[in-house]
């Protein structure tokens, strides 16, 4: 086989930070590639030194045998994770976003849409281009990014993390249509912290720890999850049981018969004290829609929420911190990084005005309160002034979720908490959020993670288009049974 | 790439960098070094300086506050008629009850409610900040002249010279007093920026509104706060102005301020887009302004050309700014 990209030697630093030390990478023609590393060990770098993003200090490239230019690195389409579709046009409008066809400075709109259609019906998906990306699900918005990437003739694609944000069911979408590129002699480089997929879709594999490679070869049937993890932390990891049994107190948070049209209807739930509820489905299942709701982000139309058993009134957002409410949004470039703040005021964000003495932030205090949740959730961060963005994607996630800890809640709901998060931090963070609980503090989790649940959950509520279908205690989480209720299944 | 370049490229970037976060202070620099090429002494001289100072000290305030407006991703285009009103409002209480603090804090108060009126419109309604100014300004200016008949009031009585004397009093008979006002409210609107939690929300609003109000922030009353602190600002410098002419006019007075508010807190490298901007480089922006002016002025430059030549530097200025932080992002 040739090999499409290969890099030699490649060195990064970000001022005094060296992230890339002398690292080589090579991908091989028509396969779908794994790209490994805990949070920060410098994968999303390297691939922006590939795409020509960044500059590399040392090292040198070659696409297709020759050496790279600005032109050969950009027929290589980097799919990052966070989307860049226009929610407000149509899908063939995306597509051709920036190069449009144009006769005498009017769009050939039919043209396009032709064009289009013929191109996505070619490569085998259900697409109707005409469709608003807005209306789409997450599955066929990544899809669309791939297919626009295609009609650029990408013959490599990265894809860094696209599944964080999906479901079993939409994974599923997006690794059919990875392996039918493959067999048209697309390769791709597949960044992913859920190793479980990159045995199921990869064909090799490199694995990177503190910007250095340290392993890559043929994903074999003999592979295992904890081979690939025990080579991206250097050291067996210690499996410890996280999950312990507690003693739990009265309600804290409870929903009744909460409906809104088209979204959730009649949720009856409780969370009592100290206890850790999971609450999982499919697409559309809306659990998100519903926290988004009890958290007065978005009306509701009916029903109650209680807190301590008293009725509450939640009308935005900035109401829960009364009633000890902390929440953790999914989709964390829209709706929990602020770009122009540094990191220190990212994660303290909700409470700047209780560090204020006199009107004035209280710096000393904040850097402490900071490097606290540095220290606890082990965030790898050089300077905590430094803006988020130099921050790997990881370890922004970690100071999310160090957001919502650190306005002394007694509830947490936290929406796709480990999104991007890698499996060593993973298990720190469940630790974590156990010992929280043991103190007394309540956490609902919204995910699609099964593993998640069963690791944390004292019980699962199992949804289906806006409907609780299901209660599990602890001991009956499993996969066939949450898949069963999902789909819309009943169990016996 | 050789090693030799990648290293020169890495200097030039950070040269670059460096001008595009301190921009302001270039294009001030660069200016002010024009200046005295070409107008050397009489530019320089203690007066002319004074001169400039004091003239940008109303606009230097009102741009305070829209630089604030501007980093909520917002705009305020009524500045310049919510000016006329409040200080038609000073003069007219001044004249009746001879009280200056009474105007003073009529005029403030006034000021606050406009403010807060815009900010709730914008904020609870979710009218865009340049649509709902864009009705305020008229507005504002239609009433005044409504109420005055189109002309103005002066300043008459026994409190008048008193009143006069606010803005054109000189610290150590060199500083003028409106040069003074300035500089304080430049000091604490430039805390309230960087230290304080409400600055730091006009910020965080500014750079990622869903974030911010998922975030807990009271995003509607933050808005609402940024208007008003406007409002009175634009109060403040309209005191100043009054004080200096002796006299507020109904059609005229801050006829066109918004324009020059704007111009200085862009040229001062705050982002339209919200997010980012600093007091200091409005401060600069609204110095280059200035000295543009003052030296198209001592040129001799025919009045009607002025705008003309003022518009080419500002879009000059800003397209340099615009390709160094290209680069730099
Ligand atoms: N623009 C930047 N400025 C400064 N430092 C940066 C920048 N981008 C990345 N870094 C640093 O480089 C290191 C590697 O980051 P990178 O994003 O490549 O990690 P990653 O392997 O993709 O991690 P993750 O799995 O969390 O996405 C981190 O320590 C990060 O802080
Ligand atoms: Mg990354």
């Amino acid at each position: 086989m040739t090999d499409v990209v290969k890099m030699r030697q490649i060195e990064k630093a970000f001022g005094a930070n060296a992230v890339l030390k002398r690292v080589d990478f090579t991908l091989e023609a028509g396969s779908i590639h794994a790209l490994l590393g805990e949070n920060g060990t410098g994968k999303t770098t390297l691939m922006n030194i590939l795409t020509g993003v960044y500059t590399k200090d040392q090292g040198d490239i070659e696409i297709d045998g020759a050496p790279a230019t600005p032109a050969s690195q950009q027929q290589i389409a980097f799919i990052h994770q966070e989307l860049s579709l226009v929610n407000d046009l149509a899908v063939y409008e995306n597509l051709y976003l920036g190069h449009e066809l144009k006769h005498y400075g009017g769009l050939r709109r039919r043209e396009m849409i032709a064009t289009a259609q013929a191109f996505v019906d070619r490569i085998g998906i259900e697409l109707d281009v005409t469709a608003m990306v807005r209306d789409l699900n997450a599955s066929y918005k990544q899809i669309t990014e791939i297919v626009r990437a295609l009609m650029r003739d990408a013959k490599v694609i990265i894809m860094d993390e696209p599944t964080t944000s999906l479901t079993d069911v939409e994974i599923n979408d997006v690794f059919k249509m990875m392996r039918s590129l493959r067999d048209q002699g697309v390769s791709l480089i597949f960044i992913s912290h859920k190793l479980n997929e990159v045995l199921e879709i990869c064909d090799t594999y490199t694995i990177m720890r503190d910007g250095v490679v340290v392993s890559s070869g043929q994903v074999t049937p003999e592979l295992t999850e904890v081979q690939l993890s025990n080579q991206m932390v250097g050291k067996e990891l210690a499996y410890s049981e996280i999950y312990q049994p507690r003693p739990l107190g009265k309600p804290v948070l409870t929903l009744k018969g909460l409906t809104k049209a088209r979204e959730f209807q009649n949720v009856d739930l409780v969370v009592h004290r100290g206890e850790i509820i999971g609450v999982t489905g499919l697409l559309g299942d809306g659990r998100s829609e519903l926290f988004s709701a009890v958290v007065g982000a978005t009306a509701f139309d009916a029903g109650q929420v209680l807190v301590n058993e008293r009725p509450v009134r939640i009308k935005t957002t900035a109401d829960i911190k009364r009633y000890g409410i902390a929440y953790l949004p999914k989709n964390r470039k829209e709706n929990g990084i602020v770009p122009d703040l540094n990191i220190e005021e990212n994660l303290a964000l909700p409470i700047l005005g209780r560090l204020s003495r006199g009107g004035l932030i209280n710096r000393g205090q904040l850097t402490a309160t900071v490097q606290r949740y540095v220290k606890q959730i082990n965030i790898k961060v050089a300077d905590v002034k430094d803006v988020i963005g130099s921050l790997s994607g990881g370890n922004q996630q970690k100071v999310l979720l160090a957001k919502a800890l650190c306005t002394d809640p007694s509830v947490v709901i936290l929406d796709n908490p480990t999104q991007g998060v890698d499996v060593g931090a993973k298990a720190e963070i469940y630790h974590q959020i156990m010992d929280l609980a043991k103190t007394g503090i309540s956490f609902v989790i919204l995910t699609s993670e099964i593993a998640e649940l069963q690791q944390l959950c004292d019980r699962v509520y199992v949804m289906t288009h806006g409907e609780v279908r299901a209660e599990l205690p602890h001991g009956d989480i499993n996969e066939r049974d949450i898949m069963l209720v999902a789909t819309g299944g009943q169990l016996d | 790439m050789t090693d030799m370049q990648t290293s020169a490229q890495h200097k030039q970037r950070s040269l670059k960098g460096l001008i595009a976060d301190y921009s302001a202070i270039f294009a001030f620099l660069i200016l002010f070094i024009v200046a005295v090429i070409l107008k050397g002494s009489t530019f320089i001289s203690v007066s002319n300086i004074m001169n400039i100072l004091m003239n940008n000290s109303i606009i230097g305030i009102i741009s305070l506050g829209m630089t604030l407006v501007i980093i909520t991703a917002g705009i305020d285009l009524a500045v310049g008629s919510q000016m006329a009103a409040t200080g038609l409002i000073a003069m007219t209480i001044l004249n009746a009850t001879q009280n200056i603090f009474l105007a003073i804090v009529a005029a403030v108060f006034a000021g606050l409610v406009f403010g807060a009126i815009t900010g709730g419109l914008i904020s609870k309604f979710g009218v865009p900040a340049f649509i709902v100014t864009l009705g305020t300004m008229q507005i504002y200016r239609s009433v005044s002249e409504y109420c005055f008949d189109g002309g103005g009031v002066l300043a008459t009585g026994r409190s008048a010279s008193a009143f006069t004397a606010i803005a054109n009093t000189k610290l150590f008979g060199v500083i003028p007093m409106p040069m003074i006002y300035w500089l304080a409210l430049c000091l604490l609107i430039s805390v309230i920026a960087r230290r304080t939690a409400f600055g730091r929300y006009v910020y965080a609003i500014g750079s990622n509104k869903r974030a911010s109000f998922l975030s807990t922030i009271n995003v509607n009353r933050v808005l609402l706060l940024v208007y008003a602190l406007s409002g009175v600002l634009v109060a403040l410098a309209s005191i100043i102005e009054a004080s200096r002419l002796g006299s507020m006019n109904s059609a005229s007075s801050g006829s066109g301020y918004e324009m020059d508010a704007i111009a200085a807190v862009v040229i001062g490298g705050t982002s339209m887009a919200g997010g980012r901007g600093t007091i200091l480089g409005t401060v600069f922006g609204t110095l280059t302004l200035g000295i543009i002016n003052n030296l198209m002025n001592l040129l001799g430059v025919p009045s009607f050309l002025v705008g003309a030549i003022k518009g080419v530097i500002i879009i000059g200025a800003l397209l340099i700014q615009r390709s160094v932080s290209k680069e730099e992002s």
